[in-house]
């Protein structure tokens, strides 16, 4: 079947080239949908912004940074709380929003004094952190504030402290996408190289994005720390600053993420020739295959082996147990673009779940070529979404379950179809074989949850 | 021997990541280095392993060759010539899917 006009979208035709469904003997170099291509004038988009991409993802996540957003304080409230990324030092980043509260005088006159300002402030309030980031917004892009200067600026008065600047505001690209790739960019070309890190093993990697969701990178974490690998930088959970200002001397960079940062992992090939490897940090079966490819390149198969063995032994029966109950369910994933891929196979492998329908925010054409290659054919694959699409695919697809952000989970609560947070998790940490177990304990309690019948009563009705 | 090539191709498909890096260059090195192993282990060669894109060839390899001896077992029991000729038809199919006739917009851009 080619590209998909869903009834939904007969006012706006342009969706036609975002709605795949696949057929036998189908591959993409016949049908591949339209991606990191601008919202359809009409459709109701759930995407977030460039900045958030940067701030929210990628830049946030940094243990031991104050993350000064230079705009109107809403901005920073918005990019705070949504995603659940700890850390070992009393999750600093997550305890603390920071603005410079940019209001309409700062527009007329402009806010670089205000910057300077609080940067100050900010320094003075918190003087153990010697770390900053700055991102520009659309307010303070668009009134031509330099925040590069301000910061330069300061770094000359205060030369104990660092600060990276984020040029990204919300309207630059498409997608949230944007700002993965501005800040990737900045940081490689400003950063990397700048401090040597501290070797302590034969083995060292970077492990690239991961961003600690509920304490992902910790899980990992444990198995590097158990096959005597070395981590300089997670790029960039439970990351300090200048670990990933160290990322220039490992010897291999481990990808998971590769959409928010495969980029720096490909720039660290070119500018450094430290090899990419990409793997699966979610399934239990893609776990195992992605760890004996790291023992592999380091010829420390022996030790892999042991490690698979005991996690497998401690998380297998457990996993098994929930396979029994899920197989046969019919699973949606409507995320950001890599977890589609990294899912959709894992869920069918290692718990007998069919992904029907598959939705991506700010996935790229990589992102469709790498999941429609490894989903199911029948399965509906979407670029960028809108509500009314949502509402006709649950139709066609009826799911059980499905795997999405607060936004659409929201829209389908109201359906009562099971929903568990695709992005921030219900109850993490979702990688590794440990992770694998909470995602399908997650799915189980979702499926099997008594609440969606109930929210369907009319209490004035029932006694 | 299509047919056989052909159920390599789709295993490389599914379970593959480093044919879909970002650029076309970066595929085409990966597809050849990684394939071009994947026969030499399958005829059990010595894999070179002299520099770290050796190594990381090597990596992604040995994993794909232990898929083939689950999924597609009778691959190993192919005599030289045949198996040659499965493994290169593979490479020259997956160039062609992933980058000759890709559809994907920015294969070709120049940086990342």
């Amino acid at each position: 079947m080619p590209m998909k006009l869903l009834d939904c979208d007969t006012v706006i035709p342009e969706r036609e080239q975002h709605v795949y469904i696949k057929e036998a003997g189908e591959d993409t170099t016949q049908f591949l949908p339209i991606s990191n291509a601008a919202t359809i004038p009409g459709t109701l988009s759930e995407r977030g912004c460039a900045f958030c991409g940067a701030k929210l993802v990628i830049g946030g996540v940094l243990k031991d940074t104050i993350q000064l957003i230079h705009g109107p304080f809403g901005c920073a409230y918005d990019t705070w709380h949504t995603k659940r990324y700890p850390s070992d030092n009393d999750n600093f980043q997550l305890k603390y929003a920071w603005s410079t509260n940019v209001k309409e005088k700062n527009v007329v006159f402009g806010a670089e004094k205000l910057l300077k300002l609080a940067i100050n402030e900010v320094f003075d309030a918190m003087p153990t952190i010697k770390r900053m980031f700055i991102y520009t917004t659309c307010s303070t892009a668009l009134i031509g504030d330099d925040p590069k200067a301000v910061a330069k600026a300061v770094i000359a008065e205060r030369p104990d402290v660092d600060i990276f600047v984020v040029e990204c505001p919300g309207f630059a690209g498409v997608s949230q996408s944007k700002g993965h790739h501005v800040l990737n960019m900045g940081w490689i070309h400003e950063k990397v190289g700048q401090v040597e890190p501290k070797i302590t093993s034969p083995y060292t990697i970077n492990f690239i994005g991961d961003y600690n969701i509920q304490g992902d990178s910790d899980v990992l974490q444990k198995y590097w720390h158990k096959l005597g690998i070395q981590v300089l930088a997670h790029f960039t959970g439970n990351a300090t600053y200048d670990e990933c200002r160290g990322m220039h001397r490992a010897q291999l960079n481990v990808v998971n993420c590769a959409r928010s940062a495969g980029y720096i992992a490909n720039e660290l090939k070119k500018k450094y020739g430290i090899p990419r490897l990409d793997i699966d940090s979610w399934g239990f079966s893609y776990m195992a295959t992605g760890l004996r490819k790291v023992g592999d390149f380091f010829g420390i198969q022996d030790k892999v082996e042991e490690l698979i063995a005991e996690e497998e032994d401690k998380w297998k029966p457990k996993l098994d147990w929930y396979k029994e109950r899920l197989k046969g369910k019919k699973m949606a994933i409507w995320t950001g673009g890599p977890r589609l891929w990294h899912w959709t196979r894992a869920v069918e492998d290692d718990l007998g779940v069919q992904v029907v329908a598959m939705a991506s925010k700010f996935g790229h054409q990589e992102d469709f070529e790498k999941v429609i290659a490894r989903g199911l054919e029948g399965t509906v694959y979407i670029d960028d979404g809108n509500e009314l699409e949502f509402f006709e695919v649950i139709d066609m697809v009826k799911p059980d379950v499905i795997f999405t952000g607060p936004r659409v989970g929201e829209l389908v609560k109201k359906l009562h179809i099971p929903y568990v947070n695709g992005h921030a998790y219900h109850n993490g940490p979702y990688m590794g074989f440990e992770g694998f177990v909470n995602l399908a304990r997650d799915m189980y309690n979702a499926v099997n949850s008594p609440l969606w019948a109930l929210a369907s009563q009319n209490i004035q009705e029932v006694q | 021997m299509q047919e056989k090539t052909e159920s390599l191709v789709a295993l490389i498909q599914q379970r593959c990541l480093w044919q879909f890096v970002s650029r076309a260059h970066d595929r085409e090195e990966n597809i050849d280095g990684v394939l071009t192993l994947v026969g030499i282990l399958l005829t059990g060669g010595a894999p070179k392993l002299e520099t770290p894109m050796d190594r990381l060839h090597y990596a992604n390899a040995n994993s794909l060759v232990t898929e083939i001896k689950t999924e597609l077992p009778w691959l190993s029991h192919l005599g030289k010539d045949d198996l040659f000729t499965v493994v290169t038809g593979a490479i020259k199919r997956i160039h062609e899917i992933t980058v000759k006739k890709s559809k994907n917009g920015e294969l070709f851009i120049p940086g990342y």
